[in-house]
């Protein structure tokens, strides 16, 4: 036994020192290790701390804000947010278990066939790592839900795909008062109109959902909810906004390609308003476009071509070419072309557009002469036929002879305004024309309202031709809503509302944000003036030129414009009518524009009368105002045809009771007519010495006007804002 | 009664090692501790179970510990028989992996599914075992001769063969180069000269660097080997991709500072650092429990070699002394090289820590081997020592 275990080989003292050195080696390579980590941490410890911290992404995603809905005056949906869905590809995520790729492919194929799917097959497999990939974009609700459902059953492997929501901007109208709303873009960035004025208004705040560790390392989550933006309220009207542009899209349709190859008119315009508070009820224009899809170009067919050039001062330019646009030049156009005129076509002509107004001005120059004290209305005037004004011979339509005032604005005789003009003098004429807001902005709450100052003489550089000629509205521009607002004021009793298309604005929950109360700005005229004026224009209708404007048993009251465009003797008119009725408590003014009308031959104010009594056919019952006048078998033939019925009976008190006051609402009130108290700029009982509120009529407590604030009217003598 | 009183007396003469038994325990519970915490959270949303990696971890150290047990009381004579069948049963479990047996996972292919077995097999662990019985066997018998050139080329021409096979067949490059470390702190220790060592190690580390120079001056391509050692020199400047583990387990190591930030209060096991409870287990240790905790592990695993160099040198004959040198190989080299990877002082490959790093194989063959130790241990006469 001894000797085998002396046999045994024995791990010999040299070998248990060699292993004690193995030890020492590994002693000392553990030692290295020890300093090389306490460097790490000496040096290193509070730079990767920050490291750690700030690579701590906490996992988070941003919730959309809705954009606020565009709402007319009866709360109808102009414009408004979808939510909607993008399709969204995880590659990494679809690609961590064998299993899932295929069943995600296959449920994608059957669910989504617009798919491509070798296409997204090859996405996937050369972008293993991607986890960003859309290939589709805005999908409904209804698109997704069964894709989710499938994905939602259990175990069924459809992995790396998920929704990304967004909103979509929609306009139910389509083309519906185009040119009021706008659209914006798929930033949230609005283009035009409402949608760009009131940008910031509508845009909301984008919200966050938040992941995070709590203390036992778990993920929780938080959600800062997205802020949505604010409803605009226009005073739009969509009914009335119909009405409009049935009226405008058939006589653009009638003359299409009549004369020239083109649309019916190069521009037609339409603002109703309501003369008691500035507010805007339709505003329309033709050609218009589809807010759903405003970049579609077949729209530009048949509109006047733009070009920019660079004009002889260095500047750019933006001008007509003079041809219009059809197809085959639609097709050779460069995209910068097409863009330009896409922005002329999304333009609003009612805002945007200057033109020269023609005899339309003829009762802001009688009005102001009458206020002035420049001519008394019993004053008659003497047409020859020309009246020669610094050296020119300027014509008038024919030899008129002796005119009263009304029939010098009936028959809208040259020679007598250029009289009144003349006697009035360039510094009154000027005058009014800035009180009557020309030359300035009307600042209506539209996007793109255009610059007119420089398109307008002062008193000082009026020579007497350009004051003979301003007298009936050429030589100088102005754009339709700056017409439209001054005409209001020339007829409700010289009060001059700002012109606007808001009413409130409310938040996404409903509440009232701000309201807006009609601002008035200034007064232009006196009752007394304005009831003369609203005579006139009465007489226009009845006798004069605007006989066509009268629809079928309504009494409306007016003036016809038919001006020249520049070069003189073109041939080409703006033709246009403003309006108001009823003729003795005028609620609504409508006022038409045809620029250049697709005709042979252009100058007849037809046009724009034919239209405006369109309109008023159907909006004085919509808007339940009775007829006064009696009706001829072929009217009443009318308006069974188009369902109206006939109102007649309720709506001429006078002749069945035999009652004084013209008024179907009752008497003007006395407080209309009292002086204007210069110190407090409220009316004045001159009896009693009582204060009254110019636009209520409600007596004003002493002292009280203080704090009303930025509601008191202040007096039109006071306001008048210089430029 | 005399028959008892012989019993009695084997028994006194009977030693056991406390001291190492306690060490291992202590690792295998401090890791498993570790794995839960650095697991917990990809766990969760890996497996919706956060102690998934814990149960594993658990069941094979459980498997391990009867295993060790049973080899402490195998006869040393059966080890000794069992060498050859143990080189050739590994050889053919390498070649395994590629039959249908074979499981891939974290894109490489280096496990096998036995049946009975609760977790895949990583066929170069048995290697590592068969690798340390056989050349305990082989210089056991050699004698002098090992300490010739000749006995020198035979001794680690041996697990040649097993580590190209790991190299070539499960594209393991660490388990091969660890392989061959055994052999050759096996040798180190059988042979009588340093001065071939000196050489020999000078040489590799010539060859190491002039590899570093050639691969940083991009003569070759490098491939992905080549860009390991480019992150290694730079970490930052590949902090996307073959940087990334290095670099984020630098900054667990960084930010842990002295102290630490407390148990479970790692911020980068939260999938940063990928697979924190595998290779790169040590940063969170420095994270959590800063550079105490981790100079506490680097002290239990020297304590560790200690033990086991005690029971070498007491051992009652040549084989079973070179198999615990063996298993100091192993451990000593496997403990230095993954710290030396967490700490990026050599380039990143994958080591994991014995005892602490999660894995089923690594664990059940450790275990196996300490088994060996407490077996050696075992037959030592308490009079000699």
């Amino acid at each position: 036994m001894k000797d085998e275990k002396r046999k045994q080989k024995q791990f010999s003292i040299k070998m248990q020192k060699k292993l004690v050195v193995l030890f020492i080696l590994v002693l000392l390579a553990f030692a290295g290790l020890t300093v090389r980590l306490g460097l790490l941490v000496h040096e290193k410890e509070t730079k990767y701390q920050k490291q750690v911290l700030s690579q701590l992404k906490y996992d988070s995603t941003t919730l959309p804000y809705r954009r606020g809905d565009i709402v007319d005056a009866k709360g109808v949906k102009l414009a408004t947010s979808e939510k909607v869905y993008n399709l969204v590809i995880d590659s990494a995520v679809m690609l961590d278990k064998e299993a899932y790729f295929e069943p995600t492919m296959e449920a994608l194929a059957k669910y989504f066939p617009q798919l491509n799917m070798a296409n997204i097959r090859e996405y996937v497999k050369n972008h293993p790592k991607s986890s960003w990939y859309v290939p589709l974009r805005r999908l409904s609700y209804d698109e997704i839900e069964p894709f989710k459902e499938a994905q939602a059953e259990k175990n069924s492997n459809i992995k790396g795909i998920w929704f990304e929501e967004e909103y979509k901007r929609v306009y139910p109208g389509g083309s519906l008062a185009a040119d009021v709303i706008g659209f914006a873009r798929t930033d949230n960035v609005g283009q035009y109109g409402l949608e760009e004025y009131y940008n910031d208004t509508l845009n909301g705040s984008n919200g966050r959902e938040y992941g995070y560790l709590n203390d036992d390392l778990a993920l929780e989550r938080t959600i800062k909810p997205a802020t949505d933006g604010n409803t605009v309220h226009s005073t739009i009207d969509v009914n009335i906004q119909k009405i409009v542009e049935k009226v405008l899209n058939q006589f653009g349709d009638e003359h299409e390609n009549e004369y020239r190859e083109a649309d019916g008119a190069e521009n037609v315009g339409c603002i109703v308003m309501d003369p008691n508070t500035g507010e805007v009820l339709a505003m329309a224009s033709y050609p218009g476009f589809d807010l759903n899809n405003p970049k579609d170009t077949q729209a530009l067919i048949g509109a006047v071509e733009m070009e920019q050039i660079i004009n002889a001062n260095g500047y750019t330019e933006i001008r007509k070419t003079g041809k219009y646009i059809t197809e085959a030049r639609l097709a050779e156009m460069t995209e910068d072309e097409i863009l330009l005129n896409l922005n002329n076509l999304w333009k609003n002509f009612c805002i945007a557009n200057t033109y020269e107004p023609g005899s339309t001005m003829k009762p802001f120059t009688v009005a102001a002469a009458l206020e002035s004290g420049s001519i008394s209305q019993q004053d008659t005037f003497v047409c020859e036929g020309y009246l020669e004004v610094g050296g020119f011979k300027i014509k008038c339509h024919g030899a008129d002879g002796t005119l009263t005032l009304a029939k010098a604005v009936a028959k809208s005789c040259n020679v007598c305004l250029m009289k009144i003009a003349r006697q009035m003098g360039a510094d009154i004429f000027s005058k009014f024309q800035r009180d009557y807001n020309f030359g300035k902005k009307t600042n209506i709450d539209l996007a793109g309202e255009a610059r007119t100052a420089s398109l307008l003489r002062s008193a000082a550089e009026m020579d007497p031709t350009d004051l003979a000629t301003y007298s009936f509205g050429q030589n100088f521009n102005v754009t339709m809503i700056q017409m439209a607002a001054g005409y209001c004021s020339l007829i409700n009793g010289g009060y001059y509302y700002e012109p606007h298309v808001v009413s409130k604005i409310t938040n996404s929950s409903g509440a009232t944000v701000e309201t807006f109360e009609p601002k008035l700005l200034k007064r232009t005229i006196s009752e007394s003036t304005s009831e003369l004026i609203r005579s006139y224009c009465k007489e226009v209708v009845i006798s004069g030129t605007g006989k066509t404007a009268r629809p079928a048993g309504y009494l409306v009251a007016g003036k016809t414009g038919t001006a020249q465009t520049q070069p003189r003797g073109n041939g080409q008119y703006v033709v246009s009518f403003e309006s108001f009725a009823p003729v003795d408590d005028p609620q609504v003014v409508v006022y038409v524009v045809v620029d250049r009308v697709n005709a042979s031959k252009q100058d007849n104010a037809r046009y724009a009368t034919n239209m405006v009594r369109e309109i008023y056919t159907e909006l004085l019952p919509y808007m339940n105002i009775f007829m006064t006048e009696e009706l001829t078998e072929a009217e009443k033939k009318e308006l069974e045809e188009r369902q109206l019925a006939i109102t007649l009976e309720y709506g001429n008190p006078n002749k069945e009771n035999g009652e004084e006051g013209e008024n179907p609402l009752g008497p003007t009130p006395v407080w209309v007519t009292y002086p204007v108290d210069p110190v407090t700029g409220y009316l004045k009982n001159p009896n009693t010495g009582e204060l009254i509120d110019a636009q209520t009529g409600e007596p004003v407590v002493e002292g009280a006007y203080d704090a009303i604030g930025a509601d008191v009217p202040v007096p039109p003598e006071i306001q008048n804002p210089q430029e | 009664m005399e028959k008892k009183q012989r019993r009695k007396k084997e028994q006194a003469e009977f030693y056991f090692d406390y001291s190492l038994l306690f060490i291992v325990l202590f690792l295998i519970g401090f890791g498993l501790v570790m794995i839960y915490s650095a697991s917990s959270y990809t766990a969760t949303s890996e497996f919706g179970d956060p102690a998934h990696f814990l149960k594993n971890q658990l069941a094979a150290a459980i498997l391990g510990l009867i295993a060790m047990g049973i080899m402490a009381f195998v006869p040393q004579k059966w080890i000794a028989k069992s060498a050859l069948f143990a080189y050739f049963a590994s050889a053919i479990l390498i070649v395994l992996v590629l039959s249908p047996l074979g499981v891939e996972s974290h894109k490489a292919r280096r496990w096998i599914r036995l049946p009975g077995i609760p977790f895949n097999l990583q066929p170069a662990e048995i290697a590592k075992l068969a690798v340390i019985i056989l050349l305990a066997v082989v210089i056991s018998k050699m004698g002098k001769k090992v300490s010739t050139w000749k006995g020198f080329g035979l001794i680690m021409a041996i697990p040649i063969p097993l580590a190209a096979m790991i190299y070539v067949i499960t594209d393991n490059l660490s388990s091969a180069i660890i392989v061959m470390a055994i052999a050759a702190a096996m040798v180190f220790v059988a042979s009588r000269d340093y001065k071939k060592f000196i050489v020999l190690g000078l040489v590799a580390i010539a060859c190491a660097a002039g590899a570093v120079y050639i691969i940083k001056a991009g003569i070759f391509g490098g491939g992905f080997r080549g860009g390991r050692i480019l992150a290694w020199l730079d970490p930052e400047s590949y902090a996307k991709d073959q940087g990334f583990q290095t670099l984020q387990a630098l900054y667990a190591i960084g930010s842990g500072g002295v102290w630490g930030k407390g148990l479970g209060q790692s911020m980068q096991k939260l999938s940063f650092i990928p697979e924190s409870q595998n290779d790169m287990i040590f940063s969170i240790i420095c994270e959590e429990l800063g550079m105490f905790g981790a100079i506490a592990i680097i002290l239990m695993f020297v304590l560790l070699i200690w033990r086991m160099m005690i029971i070498a040198n007491n051992a009652p004959n040549l084989f079973s002394a070179m198999l615990v040198v063996g298993v100091i190989g192993h451990i000593a080299v496997q403990a230095v090289l993954n710290i030396a990877v967490v700490t990026n002082t050599i380039p990143n490959t994958g080591i994991s820590l014995p005892f602490i790093s999660y894995g089923g194989s690594s664990i059940l063959f450790l275990l196996i081997e300490i088994g060996l130790v407490f077996n050696v241990a075992r037959n030592i006469q308490l009079k000699e020592m």
